[in-house]
């Protein structure tokens, strides 16, 4: 079978990536940031007359609480809402964490190579022995429930995602020329760090920082449905879900809203990662033209 | 060949071995900056301080780390694991109970990860450059985004309340004994010689499995798919496209037996990720296996649990890429060469 050539009106469908990723991000910060503002009930005010309302759409639903109440009598839209800050909270916070210490650690390994490679390197195995959720659930076990804690567990745990695999691009860009050349011009350790390679690795950098915002809101649902994250007086995806679990025969749009709303937030964060990749990696780019 | 694999094989033992002494002293060390008290734990709660204090000596706790971590060690070396403060029972008995449970359901769902992953890649390298291809593309993004909990919790809702198709709970139905001899369900069925408890078993796996298997077949996919497509540029690929062999033939005969390698080596990473996934899977269909023993271990405070099942895991995951680069040995011709 011959394969029609793609035309050239459905390339947005790539760059388009980065558009929806970006529109869908910025719903949900705007959610997060103006939660307050938008929430139409107190995320925590309990009704035990009206538990477990439908949807305002569906049969026995109220308008006064659109997307239904849980088995608290709490509003949904509201705790999705405030769900939001948490899950924009630690995926800002976590991500800028690990990727501060996994991409320092990759550049001085890619860059220095002999013994620094080796030890960074061997931390990393150690790391990759375990599976990411079992080595979380370990953190949180030692530093307590919390958010802060959750953002350091994943920061602990995911750092790893950043240096194997900028090290990789690191090694490939230190024997270009320009980098040889800029050593024999005198530039220091440092500045050929900085001013030479970093700028060959930020396209990476940035997909990958878009995707582990993603993992984070994933590992922060998890650790918050199996009740580690935030208390029982904040509200969270993860803990909406647990919630609505208990409920599952009288309600599933209890457990389907959350799990929605971390649906929407992950593709957001990887259309967006997706799309950077495909426009910053000169490789991908060149590939397109042929 | 059978020598290079073993030669291998101990080769990567003399690299796990001391990844799992470090594995165990980091879990080690992180349990002991635990604000709880596991010996007030393990007492009554009218029990006076004094009689904290005994409890505290005899569990060792008085000791310095260094000197807790060399005892700890001293008995995990010798298959003693201590016991539980919760469940009060030897916890390499727990860990002999759920971990063929967990191996079982994770071997499952990689072989549901693996069969989807490759026709689903398959299917997105014949769609190539064509309108289809780009919105299968794109789906491959968006199945992306569903984690493996997210698609359990789906099945649950759609297959187990919305339209009862399939259990979600358990690893049995209540009203079959459960065969006692190697604590693989689907080997102990057989070998009791019940089909019917056999079926029972595969139908408690089959929501979780599925569930993991398709989170997991994603990557795969994708991989595939790109592998594909280098090799589609391969001269051999070309002298076989102008000697007339159909896109077909090329495909499943050529092209495929190549871009496996690539493909091969990332299940291998996979896996070790899908073996962590199943904890939450486990939590998820309450499916009594290493996951839901550590989340409840989590819950009790009870470090001897956790202790022991963070580095079965560990462990597991060595095997496995163990397993895996062996495999990679004797399908690649190339690394046979001396």
């Amino acid at each position: 079978m011959r394969k029609r050539p793609m035309r050239k009106e459905l390339s947005f469908l790539r760059s388009g990536r980065v558009t929806a990723g970006a529109i869908l991000v910025g719903i949900v910060l705007i959610c997060a940031l103006f939660a307050p503002l938008l929430a139409p009930h107190d995320p925590q005010e309990q009704n035990l007359i009206t538990t477990l309302t439908p949807p305002a759409w569906s049969t026995g639903g109220d308008p006064t609480y659109l997307l239904g109440t849980d088995s608290l009598g709490r509003d949904v839209l509201s705790r999705l809402l405030y769900g939001a800050r948490v899950a924009m909270t630690v995926a800002v916070a976590a991500s800028l964490g690990a990727m501060l210490i996994g991409a320092t650690l990759a550049h001085l390994a890619g860059y220095f190579g002999g013994k620094v490679d080796w030890l960074i390197g061997r931390a990393v195995d150690v790391w990759m022995s375990f599976p990411p959720v079992v080595l979380s659930l370990v953190l949180m076990t030692g530093l307590g429930a919390g958010i802060s804690s959750v953002i350091l567990a994943i920061v602990l745990v995911d750092w790893t995602r950043f240096c194997r695999v900028l090290r990789a691009e690191v090694l490939v860009t230190r024997r270009q020329d320009y980098v040889a050349a800029a050593r024999l011009v005198g530039f220091s350790h440092w500045r050929t760090l900085t001013r030479e390679i970093l700028p060959a690795t930020m396209p990476l950098l940035i997909t990958l920082f878009s995707i582990e915002m993603g993992i984070a809101v994933i590992v922060e649902a998890i650790l918050s449905f199996v009740g580690m994250s935030v208390g029982a007086n904040q509200s969270a995806w993860g803990q909406m879900i647990a919630d609505a679990r208990q409920t599952i025969y009288e309600s599933g749009w209890n457990l389907v809203l959350p799990m929605l709303a971390i649906f929407v937030t992950v593709l957001g964060f990887n259309l967006l990662g997706d799309g950077l990749r495909r426009t910053l990696d000169p490789r991908l780019a060149q590939a397109r033209e042929l | 060949m059978i020598v290079q694999v073993l030669g291998l094989f101990a080769r990567r033992l003399l690299v796990a071995i001391p990844i799992l002494f470090v594995v165990s002293a980091l879990v080690f060390v992180v349990l002991r900056v635990l604000p709880v008290d596991p010996a007030a734990m393990s007492m009554p709660p009218n029990a006076t301080k004094a009689e904290i204090e005994m409890k505290r000596q005899e569990m060792g706790l008085d000791r310095p780390l260094p000197e807790q971590y060399a005892i700890w060690l001293d008995k995990t070396v010798k298959g003693d694991l201590g016991s539980s403060i919760h469940f009060r029972r030897a916890v390499s008995s727990l860990i002999a109970e759920t971990l063929p449970a967990t191996v079982e359901l994770a071997l499952l769902a990689m072989l549901i990860a693996a069969a989807l992953g490759f026709a689903g890649g398959l299917l997105l390298f014949h769609l190539r450059g064509t309108w289809r291809g780009e919105a299968a593309d794109l789906g491959s993004t968006v199945l992306m985004s569903a984690p493996d909990f997210l698609w359990g919790l789906l099945f649950i809702l759609a297959f187990g309340v919305l339209w009862p198709l399939l259990p979600f709970t358990g690893r049995l139905a209540s009203s079959f004994a459960r065969p006692v001899h190697t604590g693989f369900l689907l080997l102990d069925t057989l070998i009791e010689g019940r089909p019917d408890m056999f079926l029972d078993v595969v139908k408690h796996m089959l929501l979780p499995a599925t569930a993991l298997g398709l989170a997991f077949s994603v990557p795969i996919m994708r991989v595939l798919r790109s592998s594909l497509y280098e090799i589609d540029h391969a001269d051999y690929i070309r002298q076989a496209r102008l000697r007339g062999v159909s896109e077909g033939r090329i495909l499943l005969r050529h092209a495929l037996k190549n871009a496996v390698l690539p493909t091969l080596t990332l299940m291998g990473v996979q896996f070790g990720f899908l073996f962590g996934g199943t904890l939450l899977i486990e939590v998820i269909y309450s499916y009594p296996g290493l996951g839901n023993l550590m989340v409840d271990a989590v819950r009790n405070a009870d470090l001897p649990i956790i202790q022991a099942v963070a580095l079965a895991y560990a462990a597991v995951v060595l095997i496995i890429n163990m397993i895996v680069d062996g495999l990679y040995l004797v399908l690649n011709p190339r690394l046979r060469t001396v």
